[in-house]
């Protein structure tokens, strides 16, 4: 009649004993896999720096997409299962651009956090449900942006749960990489300061050496709130000046 | 080009269901440096009935923002039902309570969403810009807007609204000059005494305008009100 401990993770929507919805608790464990994601806010605006993971010299490394832009002024980096976000990249894109058409202003950057954490939990095993997901979503996403209350950065998980912070690492080098932001982070950091602690700490985390191709970075600068993601000239600036 | 028939012949007369009536009012709005004004009288009409000698057609969405609406009484009413909703629905996604230009970009979409069956109304949403200017935007039924420095709408915006382009746009006196501001220059005091003036010649001539005049002043400490009464015949 009662279903053993270890089957309360066959359905994708069974709280187990304990309380605990263990298919959820997985897909957290799956953005431990991914690789290495950074966002640091700053009075100045926010950086995000992720690594990209080019296994084979015959990968194109431009390929490798772990940055996007949701709208002018937000950008998403991301680590895990990066086919996932898909789903949630085009929900958040859809979402800012709805707003701008129905407001005539540029949506807030928890707001599209909010509307992105709608679907995380939308998933279902039920054949005859229609959901967006069969099971929860293998991914974790940094929302960095500028609104009209300034640089924001906020944080979600496959459990729907988001929370802002001043500094935030994810994936496979987190637990390092958070440490080291709290060492090094003060609140009135440059934007240009921020960078270079971003890739010193990649650099750091990383398992390959460093260089201008195996990792991605973009900024949203308070002035002008626009999102600008380096060229690899641009990154090979930051990375000299380390 | 135009089929004749025989008077002899009998055809059936069709009885159709109108759905639509026109029930009157006038609305006048302006846009101030820091404030915004906007009136309507308080009569409801239908044909030569009057429904009403009470019924102000302004509806305060926001705190600081203020919409006037006329035309079917019906429709002003679920409009502004239908917009309360989406912005008590805004402050919740958002944190925050909708800027005067975000309800106006709203009510544009919501007004465009029936476009093959609209709501019989004429619209002015006034309040202040983001930066505290006065704003004020005019639609037609389909949605179809603009930000402006003053507008008159319904029963009596023809009568009005020229007399607002020679009152307060100076309109063909005196040399040409490109108007770039959004703004009157004049303070809240005159215009509210232009307002009262305006719609005691408005109700002299419009039946479908009269019994009283309620002026809603809109500045950065929030909407004060004002009655002024007119020909109630």
């Amino acid at each position: 009649m009662f279903l053993t401990r270890s089957e309360y993770d066959h359905g994708v929507n069974t709280f187990s004993p304990e309380g605990r919805l263990f298919q959820v608790e997985y897909a957290i464990e799956a953005i431990k896999l991914g690789s290495t994601a950074i966002g640091i806010k700053t009075p100045e605006g926010v950086v995000l720096a992720v690594e990209k993971r080019v296994t084979s010299s015959l990968i194109i490394p431009s390929t490798i997409e772990k940055i996007v832009e949701i709208d002018s002024h937000i950008a998403c980096a991301m680590s895990g299962l990066i086919a996932d976000s898909k789903t949630l990249i085009d929900k958040a894109r859809v979402e800012a651009q709805n707003h701008w058409f129905n407001y005539d202003e540029k949506m807030s950057v928890e707001a599209v956090t909010q509307a992105v954490s709608d679907l995380a939990l939308a998933f279902s095993d039920q054949e005859d449900e229609v959901y967006a997901m069969s099971r929860p979503f293998g991914v974790a996403l940094l929302f960095a942006g500028v609104d009209e209350n300034g640089p924001h950065l906020f944080h979600l998980e496959p459990s729907g749960t988001f929370i802002e912070y001043e500094a935030k690492a994810i994936g496979s080098g987190s637990e390092g990489a958070q440490q080291n932001l709290q060492d090094i982070y003060h609140k009135n950091m440059t934007l240009k300061e921020a960078s270079k602690h971003a890739l010193s700490i990649l650099k750091q985390v990383m398992e390959e050496k460093l260089n201008a191709t195996n990792i991605e970075m973009c900024t949203i600068s308070a002035k002008e709130k626009l999102f600008h993601l380096f060229t690899k000239e641009e990154i090979e600036d930051v990375i000299k000046e380390m | 080009m135009f089929e004749t028939r025989p008077s002899s012949v009998q055809h059936p007369t069709e009885h159709r269901f109108n759905p639509y009536e026109m029930n009157g009012g006038t609305i006048v709005g302006v846009a101030g440096e820091d404030f915004a004004v906007v009136a309507s009288d308080t009569r409801l009409s239908e044909g030569y009935s009057i429904l009403s000698r009470d019924n102000p057609h302004l509806y305060q969405v926001l705190p600081k923002t203020v919409m006037g609406s006329v035309g079917f009484h019906g429709d002003c009413i679920t409009f502004n039902k239908t917009l309360q909703i989406r912005l008590r629905m805004y402050e919740y996604e958002n944190n925050k309570k909708a800027s005067t230009p975000a309800v106006a970009q709203l009510v544009s979409t919501m007004l465009y969403s029936r476009r093959f069956f609209p709501y019989y109304v004429n619209t002015i949403i006034a309040g202040l810009t983001n930066d505290g200017q006065g704003c004020v935007y005019s639609y037609d039924p389909v949605g179809s807007y603009e930000r402006e420095v003053y507008r008159a709408g319904g029963s009596s915006a023809a009568l009005i609204q020229p007399l607002l382009d020679s009152q307060l746009g100076q309109k063909n006196q005196g040399s040409f000059e490109l108007n770039r501001s959004y703004t009157v220059k004049m303070s809240k005091e005159e215009v509210v005494a232009l307002v009262k003036d305006i719609y005691t010649s408005a109700t002299e001539r419009d039946i479908y305008t009269g019994d009283a005049v309620f002026i809603n002043v809109i500045t950065k400490d929030g909407v004060v009100t004002e009655h002024f009464k007119l020909r109630r015949d």
